[in-house]
């Protein structure tokens, strides 16, 4: 079973299926049975829901004896970040604050997914409200990098990116609010999108900066990726921001278009800071694609130094609006009736027991940035700012179809090595900040194929694209892959 | 620039409460990152329209009906600490 595991695509996956190859139920089984093994070490998934996802297997297992048609997705095992809820099951974010409670409704991406009978194996682990960038900050335990476990996966998706390296599920869904999907794929050695902002309906996800939130899929490879991305896309009445999805084309990538495709190489991200073997890595990820004839071009992004101050004053601005709602009250509590006597008493400790470090650190340095006297100087500034980021893509844009870049400047670092200094952890997610406040699309792709036994530590390229142009980026990817 | 006063006004403005162990260590925080903020004086932002969200949808509107939701009823509720008679129960606001 453990063969079938790890050779597996979806495309794989669904070809299996109908060739009666393997029974969902087999599949899943043999993935909570991997599980059970790999992820004592790993430590990737907080709850697991295996009765639910064996049930629904079977029922696809039933559809495809009776010759029912069934998705690409049917009885393709997911994990999912434990922002993003499923009715009935944990979503704790990460947080003591939310250890008790369990969704009551469905996200509007499980929604779809299960319409298309995906199983859900279970919730990943995560820095806490998706706050950070190596899952040190979850409230609940580390996450060890498949590829060197004294090592951090990155994050905020640290879980969902080690599941899919360890092969501990097939593909998985992950937030990126400044690159919470694409570190954890570039430290993990697996494919990571973070869709244009609006193109997936965030109904149902747990909110940390509403202007900046997206999910998006991590797969095997950028086809994986693609699929899971064209079931959750569209637009929803219960996000206002999502938009309907534009035919392209996603599913089939026309190789012929994709090679005339300009790739432009920003200069900002390649003047020095990239550690000895992301510049390697990224040397060797530049021969490749230039060897596939595509036309490249210098290009400038000259606000890409002030993309980190302005993201952390925007996102712990609204992170502290929106973290405002976890109050003892309205979702569960966790201290004791005995310990509170007043509304006050449970407003204050419920969130100063329920919140851990990273959080408490976001929730004040919002708070400040927002507060009278220090607006204008702080929090309008940075939405300036803002602006001048977005324009220098329009104007990137403009002369190139696709941005050439590193996802990250190191790879996996230790863990424990930056949980002293936040900033220097904030600094981890340099490369991946502006796409967020810009809004456009950005993947990352494993500049090699990768061997768990060969211990290398993976690199992540970097292709971004224009608003709403996943097409082009995952299409590039894949054209990438066959080499 | 912050003093542990203003840091505790501020845990006052998001009702949450702080260990006096920790207080110095965030500030030093802070200090820090507020200090990485300065580097955006440098950079003249005059006429430029700040940048409010992410979308660049304009008046997204929708019929004034009822949406079908499962979110009604007892299960958006079930979770709520404290139940009386079937009414959702707090402390006083008003002492």
């Amino acid at each position: 079973m453990k063969k079938h595991l790890h050779d597996l695509t979806i495309k794989g996956f669904h070809e299996g299926l109908l060739n009666k190859e393997f029974s969902a139920f087999e599949i899943a089984e043999g993935y909570f049975d991997w599980i059970a093994e790999k992820d004592k070490e790993v430590g990737a998934y907080l709850s697991l829901q295996k009765d639910e996802a064996l049930k629904s297997a079977s029922e696809v297992d039933v559809k495809v004896a009776s010759g029912v048609e069934v998705d690409v997705l049917a009885g393709v095992p997911l994990a999912v970040k434990d922002v993003v809820l499923i009715e009935d099951a944990p979503a704790s974010a990460g947080s003591k604050i939310l250890e008790k409670y369990s969704a009551s409704y469905d996200a509007t991406v499980i929604k779809k997914l299960k319409e298309a009978q995906a199983v859900f194996l279970g919730k990943t682990n995560l820095d806490e409200f998706a706050m950070g960038s190596s899952t040190e900050n979850s409230g609940y335990r580390l996450v060890h990098n498949p590829y060197d476990l004294l090592r951090v996966p990155g994050g905020s998706s640290g879980g969902s990116a080690a599941a899919v390296a360890a092969n501990m599920a097939l593909a998985a869904l992950g937030t990126d609010t400044g690159g919470s999907i694409r570190q954890p794929a570039a430290f993990c050695g697996v494919v990571g999108l973070k869709p244009t902002y609006g193109a997936v309906s965030r109904h149902g996800l747990i909110a940390l900066a509403s202007s900046l939130d997206q999910i998006g899929p991590f797969g095997k490879t950028a086809e994986d990726a693609a699929i899971v991305f064209s079931k959750i896309r569209g637009s929803d009445p219960f996000d206002s921001t999502s938009v309907e999805a534009e035919e392209d084309d996603l599913l089939k990538p026309d190789f012929e278009r994709i090679k005339k495709l300009r790739v432009g190489i920003p200069k900002e991200y390649f003047a020095g800071g990239l550690s000895p073997e992301v510049e390697k890595g990224m040397a060797e990820a530049e021969r490749r694609l230039r060897s596939l004839k595509l036309e490249f071009e210098e290009i400038s992004l000259p606000h890409t130094k002030y993309a980190l101050s302005v993201y952390y004053i925007i996102l712990p601005a609204e992170a502290s609006a929106n973290l405002a709602r976890f109050d003892g009250i309205r979702y569960s509590r966790i201290v004791s009736e005995k310990e509170v006597k007043s509304l006050r008493d449970i407003y204050f400790k419920d969130r100063g027991a329920g919140f851990g470090a990273e959080p408490r650190r976001r929730i004040l340095l919002g708070t400040f940035v927002l507060s009278a006297g220090y607006y204008d100087a702080y929090y309008a500034k940075a939405q300036k700012v803002r602006r001048l980021i977005l324009r220098d893509f329009d104007e990137a844009f403009k002369k190139v179809d696709v941005i050439f870049a590193p996802t990250t400047p190191t790879s996996a670092f230790k863990i424990g090595e930056k949980t002293e200094d936040p900033l220097s952890m904030y600094l981890s997610d340099i490369f991946t900040i502006p796409a967020n406040l810009a809004g456009v699309p950005a993947v990352s792709i494993p500049v090699k194929k990768y061997s768990l036994a060969d211990k290398e530590l993976p690199i992540g390229l970097q292709l971004i694209g224009r608003h709403f142009r996943e097409a082009d980026i995952l299409g590039l990817g894949q054209y990438y892959e066959r080499l | 620039m912050l003093s542990k006063k203003d840091l505790e006004h501020l845990a006052e403005l998001a009702r949450m409460e702080l260990k006096k162990s920790e207080e110095e260590k965030l500030l030093k925080d802070l200090e820090k990152i507020l200090g990485h903020f300065e580097e955006l004086k440098e950079l003249d932002t005059e006429g430029v329209l700040p940048m409010s969200g992410g979308t660049f949808s304009r008046n997204i509107l929708r019929a004034d009906d009822l949406e079908e939701t499962k979110l009604a009823g007892e299960k958006s509720v079930s979770q709520f600490p404290e139940r009386d008679k079937g009414f959702l129960k707090i402390p006083p606001v008003f002492e």
